[in-house]
């Protein structure tokens, strides 16, 4: 489970707890480096967000509105992975102002596709730009937000399922805990009676990759690519010798696992 | 003399990150620059060694909205690199995908983020409470392009079936003739969204760039086709478009600009399909277009939303033709098996904002060995630049609320996608 401050099964969740007696949470949504794909989920439950909208006051929310960034607010939702040191600086400004913050999507959770380019940013800058323009600023390998702030709530996949976040903001309004995070996809296939891909001779990450999604990739015929993160229980070393055990390639393996774990694996995870 | 700055800093209701900076002296304009400042984030140096598989996966991640342009388009350009052709129902599949993600691109533009400015609101929330008819058909527009696309790409933001070849799930029949109907059903809601943005007071304003969109012979050209430019007159193969797109960084922005050789500016997206394929768009949108007194050529970018809302209504009617027809075929989409081996390919496809170019090099092994990509507002970047030269002297005496209302009126006219361009 991502994060630098995970909080503990059975202990409540202090962070929310702060906001029993507000009437209305003031929201915050920010977005880091990203494609807006969250964010877009997220408007895409726009029914749903104008019937929750009455626990809920959304004070800033740039994609779909002008209101200014105010200072004062108590549940920050946040998409994308921190590419810049001005990322690490808004992140510490919104830490010190927000009561409860959401990491949303694999960018912000994991680092995620951001994250292919971490240990290479300078040489890949030079490749796609020539001369690297100043607006670019001070780039830095692209990292989860919780390498920077301690985060309460994680909603991952790419794109979030944007109804998981309905459910994690309800949790925040009630001062419930996190989700632990622990089980990796493959009792969902089970569940869902789907075919294995190691029967069919392919790789697939559901074997270390946090469960929670109902694995509706593998159900359409495509096998995961771990959007969701690694699962709290992942044994990598397991997993390989699985992958082995099929006559199927290690280095295939790790190579995919890239794709959403490359900053996650560098930093806070080995 | 005085010197005056009228920076916008983050424009609103745009996807991604960037500022307007404007300098005044003396009342006369002295310098704009699009700004933008969404971090790099380098997607044809990440896809670089990896596996082609992977790369329609990756690259669907440059942009929330236009997720399945960038997967179809990589995907052409690799069956292009490794000579491997599909069925027509798969064309006809990614069409459809393509097309639903205008339904859903066209009205969370149009009454989401470009609305609020014709009404004088921050955002569309009010809506809910003081026109919730016209919000309630903006969400119905939207929600049936979402499901079409759940339905053939798996999903409407990174859609997950559409792989090299074909497609490895398919809607059901029964599912796409449902679609077929209710799409039919919104036809009229389409209309009245063009009617709306057809009665809204836009500035007369006339854009000097050229309109660049892909055609086709027979065919509102989405997936397939060649580079057309209206104003200069010039038709070209796609293969070729770095002889006539060149791209070029500027140091105060993380997006690259685009211009024609000679080094003339360029709009793309709506505006530029609407004008160029009027022939071919359904009577139903050509009345609306008349309605709101528009024949081509129009070159009034603010009338690129106006544009958006008319292709909405032709698109509606294509999208409910496409279900059907698909229903009703026999054809496979099951990926055709294909062999990795050394390759250059070229393709191209029309985003909601524009087209999308894609240059990939594979090895025999099937690993990428180079990359090119070129979004739709990477490339009307510097239009809408030059736009803004010629539109900030006639305001720059507004006042300051007026002011950069109106400058970020024309930057939204555009729908941007900063995601996108800086890619």
């Amino acid at each position: 489970m991502a994060g630098k401050k995970v909080f503990g099964l059975n202990q409540i969740n202090p962070a929310s707890h702060a906001l029993e007696h507000k009437e209305a949470a003031k929201v915050a949504v920010f977005g880091l480096a990203s494609d807006f794909g969250c964010q877009v989920q997220m408007t895409n439950i726009e029914r749903e967000l104008l019937d929750v909208l009455g626990m809920f006051e959304l004070v800033y929310w740039q994609l779909v509105s002008s209101a200014p960034l105010p200072e004062d607010f108590d549940i920050a939702i946040i998409e994308g992975a921190v590419c810049t040191q001005e990322h690490v600086e808004t992140l510490q400004w919104i830490r010190e102002r927000a009561k409860v913050v959401i990491a949303i999507g694999a960018c912000a959770v994991t680092g995620g596709i951001p994250g292919l380019a971490r240990g290479n940013v300078d040489d890949f800058a030079k490749r796609v730009y020539g001369d690297v323009p100043a607006s670019c600023g001070s780039m830095a390998s692209p990292r989860p937000v919780s390498d920077i702030i301690a985060v309460d709530f994680t909603v991952p996949g790419c794109p979030i399922e944007p109804l998981e976040l309905v459910a994690v903001l309800q949790r925040a309004l009630m001062g419930g805990n996190p989700e632990a995070g622990g089980r990796s996809m493959c009792g969902d296939c089970r569940l869902n009676e789907d075919v294995c891909f190691f029967e069919r001779g392919r790789i697939c990450l559901g074997l270390v990759t946090r469960a929670g999604c109902g694995a509706p990739c593998i159900k359409l015929g495509y096998p995961c690519n771990g959007c969701r993160g690694l699962a709290a229980s992942a044994n990598l070393d397991s997993a390989r010798d699985i992958v082995a055990g099929y006559g199927l390639d290690v280095a295939d393996f790790d190579a995919r696992l890239q794709i959403f774990n490359k900053a996650g694996q560098d930093s806070s995870r080995s | 003399m005085t010197q005056t700055r009228l920076n916008i800093h983050h424009v609103a209701r745009i996807e991604g990150h960037g500022n307007v900076n404007i300098e005044v002296q003396d009342g006369v304009l002295t310098d704009v620059e699009m700004n933008i400042t969404e971090p790099a984030r380098m997607f044809e140096q990440m896809v670089r060694g990896r596996s082609c598989t992977e790369v329609s996966y990756i690259a669907s991640r440059i942009c929330g909205i236009c997720s399945p342009n960038h997967a179809i388009t990589s995907l052409l350009c690799l069956e292009d690199a490794m000579g491997i052709e599909v069925s027509e129902r798969t064309s006809k599949l990614r069409s459809l995908l393509i097309r639903g993600s205008y339904l859903q691109n066209h009205a969370t533009h149009l009454y989401v983020l470009a609305a609020p400015d014709y009404v004088g609101l921050q955002s569309a929330f009010p809506l809910a409470t003081a026109a919730p008819d016209v919000l309630s058909r903006a969400l119905e527009i939207k929600r049936l392009g979402n499901e079409l696309c759940n339905a053939v790409g798996g999903r409407s933001v990174h859609p997950n079936t559409c792989v090299i070849g074909g497609f490895t799930a398919e809607p059901d029949p029964k599912v796409l003739l449902a679609l077929a109907d209710r799409l039919q059903a919104i036809a009229d809601d389409c209309i009245a969204t063009g009617d709306l943005f057809g009665h809204f007071e836009v500035p007369d304003f006339k854009s000097q760039g050229d309109l660049l969109c892909l055609v086709e012979d027979d065919d509102y050209a989405v997936i397939s086709g060649q580079t057309r430019a209206l104003l200069s007159a010039w038709t070209r193969p796609v293969g070729e478009y770095r002889d006539f797109i060149i791209e070029r960084s500027r140091p105060y922005s993380n997006a690259k600009f685009s211009t024609l050789p000679n080094g003339r500016t360029f709009m793309t997206g709506a505006i530029a399909r609407v004008n160029q394929s009027w022939g071919k768009l359904s009577p139903a949108a050509r009345i609306v277009a008349a309605k709101a007194g528009l024949r081509p050529v129009w070159l009034n970018s603010f009338k690129n939303n106006l544009s958006q809302a008319i292709e909405l209504v032709d698109c509606v009617e294509r999208c409910a033709q496409l279900c059907r027809e698909i229903a009703a075929d026999t054809g496979s989409s099951a990926p055709a098996p294909f062999e990795f081996k050394s390759g250059h390919g070229v393709a191209a496809t029309e985003a909601p904002r524009g087209t999308v170019y894609y240059e990939i090099d594979v090895d025999d092994k099937g690993r990428v060995e180079y990359a090119n990509i070129l979004t739709p507002t990477a490339q009307s970047l510097a239009n809408l630049e030059n736009d803004l030269r010629l539109f900030v002297p006639r305001i720059v005496d507004r006042d300051p609320d007026t002011f950069k209302m109106l400058v970020e009126k024309l930057v939204r006219a555009y729908d941007p996608c900063l995601s996108c361009a800086v890619h």
